[in-house]
């Protein structure tokens, strides 16, 4: 994934699996759970987000709790995935602070 | 009711899935898969979609790992082969697959390259992939084999001087084509979007 290219943004897809993994999830939930919090506009293809937890594990930002035989392999997420997602809360403050400044809305 | 039908499709993926596609629109499920044969039965017109993914490139680890997440995630899933071949004791050598995947044979991944994947429908669009990135991937997973026949008959077809180097490379051109084409797409719209 193209995420933290150059010290720059998670894409959205990553920040939500994140965000999903603050509570342990096995795969299905976290779909649930993207579909729900977006109101359907990001929906994450079984294929899309097998691959993502992939990048992700392997990156040590989540970490599959441990599997039993036959239940469904749960993720949670790792100090460092919180970090990574502590980052991109403070550049999206940081973001939605100049955009207000700007555009003259309010937070 | 149940209904057999014996069918190949090779390595066109998308007329694969159509075909499972309208057979669940008038009524059939797929319930077993055989090297031809597709067996069948009754359910509701519509009550049951396919996607046809390659699973080719993976080892067979990854392809069961990967079916089991599928399953996880509620669908059904059946392994297929892609070509056909009924030499007993068969092993192939592929360069293009993820380690673990390279050497396929009848115990690992040779005859289980593709999977047909059936979701309940539910008024939600089907997709197993949805960001661009993941669908470039996807894409360029399917290319691979191609590139290497291409590549391979470029190499032994001027070493041999055999002209059936030069048929295998003309045939390998038509899939890399249309490959081709549905990844420049999807790189131009990759700039733009991400999903």
């Amino acid at each position: 994934m193209r995420d933290h290219g150059k010290g720059g943004a998670l894409t959205e897809v990553t920040f939500y699996i994140l965000l999903s993994l603050y509570a342990p999830k096995h795969g299905y939930a976290i779909m649930q759970f993207v579909a729900d919090r977006t109101g359907g506009r990001l929906v994450l293809g079984a294929g899309t987000l097998y691959g993502a937890l992939n990048t992700l594990e392997e990156k040590g930002w989540i970490s599959p709790l441990g599997t039993s035989g036959g239940r469904k392999k749960e993720y949670q997420i790792t100090p460092l995935g919180r970090e990574a997602a502590e980052k991109e809360l403070a550049r999206l403050r940081e973001l939605t602070h100049t955009a207000a400044e700007i555009m003259g809305g309010t937070l | 009711m149940k209904k057999n039908c014996y069918r190949f499709f090779g390595g066109l993926l998308t007329l694969q899935e159509n075909w499972l596609n309208r057979m669940a629109d008038n009524g059939y499920r797929l319930v077993r898969t055989g090297k031809l044969l597709y067996g069948f039965e009754s359910c509701a017109p519509g009550q049951y979609q396919y996607r046809v993914e390659f699973v080719g490139e993976k080892s067979r680890e990854g392809a069961e790992d990967y079916a089991r997440f599928l399953e996880d995630c509620g669908y059904r899933v059946f392994f297929k082969n892609i070509n056909l071949d009924y030499s007993i004791g068969k092993v192939k050598w592929r360069p293009w697959a993820e380690p673990g995947g390279r050497v396929a044979a009848r115990a690992t991944t040779y005859d289980r390259e593709l999977l047909i994947v059936e979701k309940a429908r539910d008024g939600k669009p089907f997709e197993l992939h949805t960001t661009y990135e993941d669908r470039l991937l996807y894409y360029r997973n399917l290319r691979k084999p191609w590139l290497w026949l291409l590549g391979m008959s470029v190499v032994f077809g001027s070493v041999m001087r055999a002209w059936v180097w030069g048929i295998f490379a003309i045939l390998s051109l038509f899939p890399l084509a249309a490959y081709q084409a549905e990844l420049a797409k999807l790189k131009k719209q990759a700039v733009t979007k991400e999903w």
